[in-house]
């Protein structure tokens, strides 16, 4: 059983919310990586930080012009694309007040397909604060319960980004300052990845993470083995960004790698299914038919979740193994799907 | 002055607070963080106390005694008048109610919190082994459109299909569950973590207690680290029914809630983290003889130490004493959004509640 020790261990481990060490790819199973890569944080439009460990990661990796890390295996027609979209609906510091605690504003602002009980997983709990020193610890502001006896009913409204108060220690906003705070950090729930049962794996953004996972540890197979892909042309390889805005890292691949003969998303079931029916979405349609036209056919894998959107989206660690065996074979061109 | 009252009022007996030396910051981290990361909700202190006797000074491990509720005693000194400083070893959080079939845990409160702040949270329950077997606070089972901030109630799931698969584990109904936690340091001097209330308390009697000359004290002191405090004060009511009017005055050393964030009602409880401890002069179960408030107030400032009083809101351990007319001078620190995940304290008012409680034994 996993106990508390290992947990610190992973917090250890994942806290800084990134890493270049090295990982083997014979030795790294796509469940290790689906641990490592959910205890990361990549606020939509500010996933640098991931995407820098995505471009260690994987050899020959290499940022594109929105941001996405992009790999090519093999050349020329036909283009395929494997994609996942590693960015996460998140907050940044919207104002640092005079004292020292931060509000938030939600990027992106919109967070309707999460819930009206997403902002409340905020209230009480650990943050990290990504600033342009490192990443600081905070809290989210809660009322004292003992503060609220005798004194009227709370009020039942849930609570949003707007009654966020960040306290990170700082006396002043000078201080907060001083810790190199500032409008605009990244702020995220600390993400603490937990095991619990046999195979589950609990953390925010669980699901997506470890379509993610699965996808990298196919393509780092890849990139050990180049000679066992029977495929002719090319496959493109790409840990997508701004997913939940406008899709902006998948269109740009659209537009600067395709046409793709077909295209592959990996991710949570729920990104999987908004990615499948942006047909009729509005969003992308708008953007005009050829960017969209471009990614072709679009498939899935999908990675199911329990407890979707919560701070503990459960994902089995089993099943993420057999989506990073699934993907590896489609890489190979072993199978179709 | 003398107008305490039902609005807060604070003092600083020291003025300016002076710049805290490292060593006593550093000295009540290497105390109360092993000591925040130690579980026991109310009723399962078992691995508390043992953290706490691994702390004590080797004098006082020789001589504490756990008696049959719970509560650990050390004492120090003889003759009268006897004094009591106590602080509970017990937090806040789950026990199970039941098992389902299906493997989840039925769960019920072990003290007041909001259960918003465990919904959806990693869980982990205590079933008496060495290692928790870890969890999660189900989402509730229905959001709908218009959702209420707290949830009807929901359950924890340990990822077994079964309830033969959970008992499997360890667990069984009246096993306790809390989330993990961790002590993390914040900017400058402040720290975050979760039972901070009252592991505080429990830091300050250790210090003290390392500090104290035994032999040297001019009359008895016992300290008590109490149990389910979070549950009614059981653990020092079975305390005060064996001492019944022995001693002249015990202090409680809690938490001090305090009002210090933009989100609370201003109108009292405001004690800045970070100026020093606080006399709980009246809470919801004590008030404390305004003499005895002054008298506290000099024994501060003649050892140079910043000191707040106010009145806030929560019972004491202390007022179990007051059957036998036993004066109850409350103590506590400034403590940020208590009985949640994320409380604060500053480290110097957790160095600072050390010296006054040494203060108390050696002096008052």
């Amino acid at each position: 059983m996993k106990a508390p020790a290992g947990f610190v261990a992973v917090v250890l481990l994942l806290v800084s919310g990134t890493t270049t060490e090295p990982l083997c790819a014979q030795t790294v199973t796509a469940g290790e990586l689906a641990v490592r890569l959910a205890g990361m944080t990549a606020v939509t439009g500010y996933e640098q930080a991931m995407v820098d460990t995505l471009l260690t990661l994987l050899p020959g990796a290499v940022r594109d012009r929105a941001g996405n890390a992009v790999l090519v295996l093999g050349s020329g027609p036909p283009r395929r694309l494997a994609a996942c979209p590693l960015d996460e609906t998140g907050f940044v510091v919207g104002r640092v007040r005079a004292d020292g605690w931060l509000t938030l504003r939600r990027s992106p602002a919109r967070a309707h397909l999460l819930g009206p009980l997403f902002d409340q997983q905020l209230e009480g709990q650990r943050v990290t604060v990504f600033t342009a020193r490192g990443p600081l610890p905070g809290v989210v502001a809660v009322r004292s319960v003992h503060l609220t006896r005798g004194r009227g009913s709370l009020s039942q409204e849930p609570f949003t980004v707007d009654d966020a108060y960040v306290d990170v220690g700082a006396a002043s906003g000078r201080g907060a300052a001083d810790l190199g705070v500032g409008v605009l950090n990244p702020v995220a729930l600390a993400k603490h990845p937990h095991r619990y049962g046999s195979d589950k794996l609990a953390a925010p953004w669980a699901g997506r993470r470890a379509a993610c996972a699965a996808l990298l540890a196919a393509a780092r197979r890849a990139v050990a083995e180049p000679g066992k892909d029977s495929r002719s042309g090319s496959t493109v390889v790409a840990f997508v960004v701004e997913q939940q805005l406008s899709a902006r890292g998948l269109l740009t691949l659209a537009t600067s790698q395709g046409p793709f003969a077909e295209s592959w998303i990996a991710d949570d079931s729920v990104g999987a299914r908004a990615v499948q029916a942006a047909d009729s979405t509005p969003k992308l349609s708008a953007v005009g038919t050829s960017p969209r036209a471009a990614l072709g056919q679009i498939h899935a894998w999908q990675i199911s979740t329990a407890y979707p959107g919560t701070a503990v989206e459960t994902v089995s660690l089993e099943q993420v193994e057999h989506t990073g065996a699934a993907i590896a074979s489609w890489l190979r061109g072993e199978t179709g799907r | 002055m003398r107008t305490l009252g039902l609005a807060a009022f604070f003092m600083t007996t020291a003025g300016a607070l002076p710049a805290q030396q490292p060593a006593p910051v550093a000295e009540a981290q290497s105390v109360l963080a092993p000591l925040v990361e130690s579980y026991g909700v109310s009723g399962m202190e078992a691995p508390v106390r043992g953290t706490v006797e691994r702390l004590l000074p080797q004098w006082a491990r020789a001589k504490a005694e756990t008696d049959t509720a719970g509560n650990l005693w050390v004492r120090a000194g003889k003759g009268d008048p006897v004094v009591v400083v106590v602080a509970h070893l017990d937090e806040i959080g789950y026990a199970v109610s039941a098992i389902r079939d299906d493997g989840s845990l039925e769960i019920v409160a072990r003290g007041g919190f909001f259960p918003s702040l465990f919904e959806a949270e990693p869980a982990l329950i205590h079933t008496g082994a060495a290692t928790p077997v870890p969890g999660v606070f189900m989402p509730r089972d229905s959001i709908g459109p218009t959702p209420g901030r707290t949830p009807s109630g929901f359950r924890v799931d340990v990822g077994t299909t079964s309830r033969a698969a959970a008992e499997a584990l360890g667990i069984k109904v009246g096993s306790t569950i809390t989330m993990p936690k961790q002590y993390v340091r914040l900017a400058g001097t402040r720290a975050t973590g979760r039972s901070f209330d009252d592991r505080v308390g429990c830091t300050a009697l250790i210090l003290a207690l390392r500090r104290l000359d035994p032999a040297r004290l001019r009359h008895e002191v016992i300290f008590i680290f109490s149990v389910r405090e979070e549950v009614g004060l059981e653990g020092a009511a079975a305390a005060a029914a064996a001492l019944q009017g022995r001693p002249a005055r015990v202090h409680a050393i809690d938490t001090f809630v305090s009002a210090d964030s933009p989100i609370e009602p201003q109108g009292f409880a405001v004690a800045p983290i970070g100026r020093g401890p606080v006399v709980r002069a009246l809470d919801n179960s004590s008030v404390t003889p305004p003499a005895l408030v002054d008298s506290l107030a000099r024994l501060a400032r003649a050892r140079n130490i910043p000191l707040q009083i106010g009145t806030t809101n929560g019972g004491n351990d202390g007022s179990t004493f007051a059957p036998w007319g036993v004066p109850d001078v409350a103590m506590g620190w400034p403590l940020r959004y208590s009985h949640s995940p994320a409380e604060v304290v500053d480290l110097r008012d957790v160095a600072h509640l050390a010296d006054v409680v040494q203060a108390i034994a050696e002096r008052w």
